[in-house]
């Protein structure tokens, strides 16, 4: 209970401190000049850190996806031709945007914070400060621009990946024709616009939590190792709260 | 002209310090000096606001900056600048690039303007062949120095050095030394030094201010401080193992 008590407290300061330093980031969105430079750097490291695992697990999800709805399929109906069209909403809405983000908080969310965190327990931080570099302008802002460009785009490979191999398997495993997998009769432009949606939502929320961890480490290198590990699970948690919460919004919306 | 009046900082139970009064004049180097926890650090931190006193007023030109918040921190921190004590140079950027990037953020310097402007700072600490180099590529003694030029290129009124010849060979250090020496005399910066170095202590400052037990223990000129008929000011001045003071 009291184990308990103290993760709800430690949550609900990481989201206050997070929430101010998304504050903060807006702010000087608004107020201070945009490194273009540090942002395409931070782009590049985002597409770096995780384009490889966004096309693996998106690939085999949706070569799983389709195999398992494929059996089924054929179990109730006694025919799988329609796994693509039945298994594309889902990867557009839920499964491409949110594996997507949960892959980027775990790569880029750790980097993040170690980065920043070892910046503050270096006092390069303090030294950002005395140079006339707010902290948060300086190292969250062009993370957070980076990632909110890179989410979308992660999003959208990882579902082309989740296609082509959900495609291959339903052709190996239920011979279903190439053309007759690529059937888009269920989605809806909601669908797309939902998927979007989470990706751009994620893609702001990460950075701003990862760089709220790194910027609150405190200690040696433990207390990087500390944030770093507070940093992904806060992220992971964020997308999938956030998950529901957008999907739930549209649920609401469609009917 | 620096005040610091009655400040109490503690760190959870650690009471770091416990009613430190200090005035700074004009064109004055002083050294701050005390043993290793002593509070130095922690009490230089307090002027540019990287920590905030529990009680006591820091007054910066007659300014009570103990309640700024951080945005009234900056204008402050380009007449006042300050040599971190383990350097903290930025270990993404060039030498150069570390000491530019004030001109650029305080003073909006374009890119290239600000490179040239801190060349001309580099030079000053004798570092210019090193410009393009990273920190990792050089030893703390040279990052010292670069940190110091880096404090230097705002040319500010008030300059903090946190051990700024800690690391530093004795040729190095005293040429540190005579550095705050002539920014004192011939462009009356005034210099809040913390220091163990007795050679830079009985060379350069005008005033010393020793720090014990989190209060002033002594303040007066280096002559005072060799003086002192105080056992534990007699331990730290003779450097002894054995002696009064609490290690
Ligand atoms: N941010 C902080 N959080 C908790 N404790 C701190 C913090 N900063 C300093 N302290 C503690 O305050 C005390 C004084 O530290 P400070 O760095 O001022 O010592 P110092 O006099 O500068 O010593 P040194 O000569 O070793 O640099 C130390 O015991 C240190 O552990
Ligand atoms: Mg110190």
């Amino acid at each position: 209970m009291r184990a308990l008590l103290d993760l709800l407290g430690h949550a609900i300061r990481d989201a206050r401190f997070a929430l101010t330093v998304g504050g903060r980031t807006v702010y000087y969105l608004a107020r201070a000049p945009l490194d273009r430079a540090a942002v395409w750097r931070q782009a590049f490291e985002v597409g770096n850190r995780s384009v490889l695992f966004v096309l693996l697990t998106l690939g085999f999800l949706g070569a799983i996806m389709n195999l398992q709805t494929g059996f089924q399929a054929l179990r109730l109906f006694g025919d799988a031709s329609l796994v693509g069209a039945q298994t594309m909403p889902l990867v557009l809405r839920l499964f491409g945007p949110t594996v997507t983000g949960l892959m980027v908080a775990t790569r880029v969310g750790t980097g993040i914070a170690a980065e920043v965190g070892s910046m503050v327990v270096t006092e390069q931080v303090d030294a950002l400060r005395m140079s006339g570099a707010p902290p948060v302008d300086y190292l969250v802002k062009p993370r957070f621009v980076a990632c909110i460009l890179m989410l979308p785009a992660l999003a959208v490979l990882g579902v082309t990946a989740s296609f082509v191999a959900g495609m291959a398997v339903s052709y190996g495993a239920f011979q279903v024709n190439p053309a007759t997998y690529a059937n888009f009769d269920l989605v809806r432009t909601g669908d797309v616009f939902e998927g979007l949606l989470k990706a751009l939502t994620y893609g702001a929320v990460i950075p701003i939590i990862a760089g709220a961890a790194g910027l609150s480490a405190r200690g040696g290198s433990e207390g990087v190792g500390q944030a770093t590990t507070r940093a992904v699970v806060n992220a992971s948690l964020a997308v999938i709260v956030l998950d529901f919460v957008i999907g739930g919004a549209a649920f609401v919306l469609r009917t | 002209m620096i005040r610091f009046i009655d400040v109490h900082k503690a760190f959870g139970p650690k009471r770091v310090l416990d009613g430190v009064s200090i005035d700074v004049a004009r064109g004055e180097v002083l050294f701050i000096i005390g043993k290793s926890g002593a509070g130095k650090s922690v009490l230089v931190k307090h002027l540019l606001g990287l920590l905030a006193p529990d009680a006591g007023q820091i007054l910066f030109e007659g300014q009570d900056v103990a309640g700024f918040s951080e945005r009234d921190f900056f204008p402050l921190r380009k007449r006042c600048t300050m040599v971190l004590q383990h350097s903290t140079l930025f270990d993404s950027m060039t030498l150069l690039e570390n000491v530019a990037l004030p001109l650029r953020k305080h003073q909006g310097l374009s890119h290239a303007a600000s490179l040239e402007a801190a060349r001309s700072k580099l030079q000053l600490v004798h570092m210019e062949r090193y410009a393009d180099r990273r920190p990792a590529d050089i030893g703390d003694g040279l990052r010292k120095r670069v940190a110091i030029a880096r404090a230097l290129t705002m040319e500010p009124e008030y300059v903090v050095f946190d051990e700024p010849t800690t690391g530093l060979d004795p040729i190095s250090a005293r040429h540190v030394d005579r550095l705050i020496r002539r920014l004192a005399d011939e462009t009356s910066v005034t210099s809040i030094v913390v220091s163990h170095d007795l050679a830079s202590i009985f060379g350069v400052a005008d005033r010393v201010v020793m720090l014990y037990q989190g209060r002033v223990l002594l303040d007066g000129p280096p002559q005072a401080f060799r003086d002192s008929a105080d056992p534990v000011v007699r331990q730290f001045v003779n450097g002894l193992p054995d002696g009064p003071m609490d290690i």
